[in-house]
């Protein structure tokens, strides 16, 4: 599904690389975690598959090519946000907009120019009751999504990923800011949706990527020190460093 | 312990030291200042408030709504039988504060005569006539397009009159007029004395008399030492020669200039006598009304010893385009339809009219004041039997108006102020903040923007007045000849609808000429504006008026919403415009979505605010905007219709609140009158200041609950 093909970026025009000669291969609607220590950049390369990099101006690939469904994401003739809706991101910090919980889920729809309130409300429906928050909000949906708790605000955040259908949805720590319970609710989530969608899921809790993700990449500033399936890597790591990261030898 | 100064060694333990009355007096000092703000304020909003709201109890509505007044002050002598309408009467009564001495009054009716016609679309009138039309007709506008001299000039004679007129005009006026002249001319030779004389050059005193005939009908070439003084005529004044001239002067110049005994003593080095003769032509013309090319008219006027057609107000006529009802007193109708040949009428009802007059004696020499359209009153009144001369007058503005028009124009000025500010401050600061590169460039803009938040405000109204007032562009049919650039757009199809006030300004020019040409010929025939049938695009600024004022006004807060507006965009978390992003929202999108509406409230206080400061300035709107008096609302007044009405109501002077204030306690001579009006508008201003202030503070704290994150 998403080929990275020995990627190397930088945020300074190229001057220091954050990201060094990354290469590997994400399946299908599988759920694939990146972990590693606090700045190794996994959300830089997160950013880099939905081009979200592209705001920062002075930003670039400096090696090697992104291919998504085969496609060059940097190539000229792709258009980012085109490509933006069909990979969806959800943050680490849950940011609804201080809209009602509708507008909220209605929003990537609306700015497509999508004005038809059946096909709006049809597709708010399925998207809550995708993102399990149907129950909970179907007779508050006019109320401001600010509302909500903070596990529902996240859950909130899913559906409106999910409204748009993208193909590939990208989660950066979408946990972090989450109690035990609201977390355990966004995981039950997120193995929901791997039936769906391609998930490519950022998180510090190696408890999480074991419990919910297939494979599991391992960065290490800057570099892909080792990437296999969840279980590999979890019980059998190739690499020294892996290991003693995952025991939380260092971190 | 190591703590030898204090025998007691519990630290907690009651010390007095120095530092705890520095510590009082300092608390004691910023104590001291605030309450003397706090009793700096009280003084200055009880005052206003204490001298303020008897001031708006007392006049009531009038306060608000009264029109300004022009007061003319005439020393007048005493006389008796002095004539006025009664209403015009009863208005100097009010209009004095000291009672006048009068007895003697009687009230009388008096009747006129006056006039209804249509007149008829296609007429030609001389413009002078055309404003007496509308000036009598009060709130009467004629349109029309097309303006001329005309061919002919109408032309009446009261009785049967004699002429006697040089041959050679004669002449002129035969071959222009050749129907006119059909009594018998007789030709008489007169004999012309002139004497040539030599005067050397030096330095004469002189009397007014010789000078004047000197200066006007000869060709000596002289100077004056010093100015004569108009009502000195006898004073002798010194007059330099520069070079000994030879010249031919008239026989009566020459008794005016040169007779020793009567005026003066210029020498005369030669002096020898010349005769020649000149035919004089007499002929005569039965009363009655006549047309004539302007040329003879000019001749008859010169020579008829009295001005039989006034050629200032027919020497151009214009044609009007739509027939209109209108009223005219007797006498001016009959004048009209004298001077004006080719001005078509229709349905002419001669009607009476009784108006109630009075007549009085005034015992003793006064001093009256009077309103100007009383005044007018008063001396048509007494234009026959002469018995109100004034004899002296002088003219001085005596109120500001009602305080309507002040608050109307302050708002309509910081409605523009703010539709400007706003749509240029926030797209700028929506660029600086989202879209601009963070660098050197955001950086010095917002230098450059910070200096500007310091300027002070007059440099702002001097510098509307450059930009606005006398460069702006604006799309004209008749451009300004003294306009900076003038830019041909297209020709016209038709000339535009003139009005009357407008058309004497406007020359209208050979279509052949090319622009600057046309400026120029405008320029040197005095007229101010020209018409030559193309559409200019000319930065001849706007003039002094509204827009003027609003967009001086927008670029002085531009600054301050500017930085708000960007604060307000960066509190917005970055947050919303990632995930507006992340959903495929183009940039503009998740700006118009994400970022926009959250920078509201924000916004919404940076306004408020704005207009809390744009609303009390003066500075900036006296020389682009402010009249200070006025008596017309804006929305009033305005002839024109669709778009262009639009235009005229955004080209007028309008009055300001804080100018008006400024007019009432400083511009016009003080008065008993303008003391009370400075607080009542002042307590007003202060009252919607507050007001916009509750306003600004009851909208953030609504907008900041609905809108949270
Ligand atoms: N917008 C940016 N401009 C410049 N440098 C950046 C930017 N964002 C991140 N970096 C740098 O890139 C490196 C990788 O950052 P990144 O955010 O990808 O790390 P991370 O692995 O996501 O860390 P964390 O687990 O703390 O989120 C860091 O050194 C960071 O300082
Ligand atoms: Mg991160």
């Amino acid at each position: 599904m998403i080929q990275i093909d020995n990627v190397s970026f930088s945020y300074d025009l190229g001057k220091t690389n954050v990201l060094r000669n990354i290469s590997l291969d994400i399946p299908e609607k599988k759920v694939t975690s990146f972990i590693g220590p606090s700045g190794c950049g996994k959300s830089t390369l997160l950013r880099c598959l939905n081009r979200m990099n592209d705001l920062v101006e002075t930003s670039r690939v400096t090696t090697g090519e992104i291919r998504i469904m085969d496609k060059n994401i940097n190539a000229k003739d792709v258009d980012a946000i085109e490509l933006r809706k069909n990979i969806g991101m959800v943050f680490q910090k849950y940011n609804p907009f201080p809209k009602s919980i509708y507008d909220n889920v209605a929003y990537g729809l609306r700015i497509q120019g999508i004005k038809k309130k059946d096909i709006l409300d049809a597709a708010v429906e399925k998207a809550l009751r995708g993102a399990a928050l149907w129950d909970e909000v179907k007779d508050r949906l006019k109320d401001s999504a600010l509302g909500l708790s903070g596990g529902q605000q996240q859950r909130l955040c899913i559906a409106r990923t999910t409204a748009v259908q993208p193909k590939i949805i990208l989660m950066d720590e979408p946990c972090s800011a989450l109690d035990p319970i609201a977390t355990a609710k966004v995981e039950e989530l997120i193995t929901e949706l791997r039936n769906d969608y391609t998930i490519v899921i950022v998180t510090h809790s190696m408890q999480q990527a074991s419990r919910i993700s297939d494979k599991t990449a391992f960065f290490y500033l800057g570099e892909l020190i080792e990437y296999a399936d969840t279980d590999t890597i979890f019980q059998n790591p190739a690499q020294k460093q892996t290991e003693d990261y995952i025991s939380g030898r260092f971190g | 312990m190591s703590d030898t100064n204090h025998s007691n060694s519990n630290p907690f333990a009651y010390r007095k030291s120095s530092l705890n009355s520095k510590e009082k007096s300092m608390k004691g000092l910023l104590a001291f200042a605030t309450y003397f703000i706090v009793a700096c304020a009280l003084c200055i909003f009880g005052k206003i408030i204490i001298n303020g709201y008897p001031v708006l109890l007392n006049k009531g509505l009038s306060f608000i709504t009264e029109k300004p007044q022009t007061l003319t002050v005439l020393e007048i002598e005493k006389n008796d039988d002095i004539q006025a309408p009664l209403e015009n009467y009863e208005n100097m009564l009010s209009s004095n504060v000291e009672p006048l001495e009068i007895s003697n009054l009687k009230e009388f009716k008096k009747s006129f005569g006056y006039v209804t016609f249509d007149l008829e679309s296609g007429s030609l009138i001389g413009d002078g006539y055309l404003m007496d039309i509308e000036k009598e007709n009060n709130g009467l506008y004629l349109m029309f397009k097309e303006r001329r001299q005309p061919e002919k000039l109408g032309f009446s004679i009261p009785q049967d009159k004699k002429f006697t007129i040089p041959k050679a005009e004669l002449e002129i006026i035969q071959k222009n007029d050749p129907d006119l002249i059909t009594s018998e001319v007789t030709n008489k030779e007169i004999n012309i004395i002139s004497k040539e004389v030599t005067i050397a050059k030096g330095e004469y005193p002189l009397k007014k008399v010789g000078f004047d005939a000197l200066e006007k009908k000869t060709t000596l070439i002289f100077q004056m030492r010093q100015s004569y003084p108009d009502d000195e005529p006898d004073k002798v004044i010194q007059c330099v020669i520069p070079e000994t001239q030879t010249i031919t002067v008239p026989s009566s110049v020459y008794y005016a200039a040169f007779d020793e005994e009567e005026n003066g003593t210029i020498p005369l080095v030669s002096e020898k006598s010349i005769f020649s003769s000149k035919t004089l032509s007499e002929f005569s013309l039965p009363k009655g009304a006549y047309k004539l090319s302007p040329a003879s008219l000019r001749i008859f006027t010169a020579n008829g010893g009295q001005h039989l057609h006034n050629l200032d107000r027919g020497s151009v006529v214009v044609k009007l385009d739509e027939a209109k009802t209108v009223t005219l007193a007797k006498e001016s109708y009959d004048r009209l339809i004298a001077d004006n040949p080719e001005i078509k009428v229709s349905n002419v009802q001669d009607k009476t009219q009784e108006v109630d007059y009075v007549s009085f004696t005034l015992d003793r020499d006064s001093e009256i004041q009077l309103n100007i359209s009383d005044y007018q009153a008063f001396k048509e009144a007494n234009s026959i039997n002469n018995k109100f001369k004034p004899n002296a007058e002088h003219t001085h503005s005596y109120s500001g108006g009602g305080i309507l028009g002040p608050i109307v124009g302050t708002a309509c000025l910081v409605i523009i102020c703010m539709v400007v500010a706003l749509f240029t401050g926030i797209a700028a600061a929506t660029y600086l903040n989202e879209y601009a590169r963070k660098g050197g460039f955001t950086k010095v803009v917002r230098l450059a923007m910070l200096n500007l938040a310091g300027v002070p405000s007059i440099v702002f109204g001097l510098f509307g007045l450059g930009l606005f007032v006398m460069l702006a562009p604006v799309m004209t049919s008749s451009p300004s000849a003294d306009s900076e650039l003038l830019i041909p757009i297209a020709p016209l199809g038709s000339a535009p609808e003139l009005r009357i006030a407008e058309a004497e300004a406007i020359l209208t020019v050979d279509p052949e000429l090319s622009t600057t040409l046309s400026a120029e010929t405008a320029r040197s025939a005095g007229a101010k504006k020209f018409y030559n049938g193309w559409l200019y695009l000319s930065f001849q600024g706007w003039g002094t008026c509204m827009l003027a004022g609003g967009f001086t006004l927008a670029i002085m807060v531009l600054p301050v919403i500017i930085t708000s507006c960007e604060e307000s965009l960066k509190a917005v978390p970055m947050g919303f415009r990632e995930a507006a992003m992340a959903l495929g929202a183009t940039k503009w999108q998740s700006i118009r979505t994400a970022v926009l509406p959250y920078a509201f409230p924000g916004i919404l206080t940076a306004t408020v605010l704005g207009i809390t400061r744009v609303a009390g300035e003066t500075a900036p709107i006296m020389f682009t905007a402010a009249a200070a008096e006025k008596s017309d609302l804006p929305w009033q007044g305005i002839h024109s219709s669709g778009f262009g009405a639009f235009v005229d109501f955004l080209q007028q002077s309008v009055q300001a609140l804080p100018y008006h204030i400024y007019t009432v306690a400083g511009r016009i001579p003080q008065s008993e009158y303008t003391e009370p009006m400075q607080y009542g508008s002042v307590l007003v201003f202060m009252i919607i200041v507050l007001l916009l202030s509750a306003v600004s503070i009851y909208l953030r704290i609504k907008i900041r609950n609905k809108i949270k994150w």
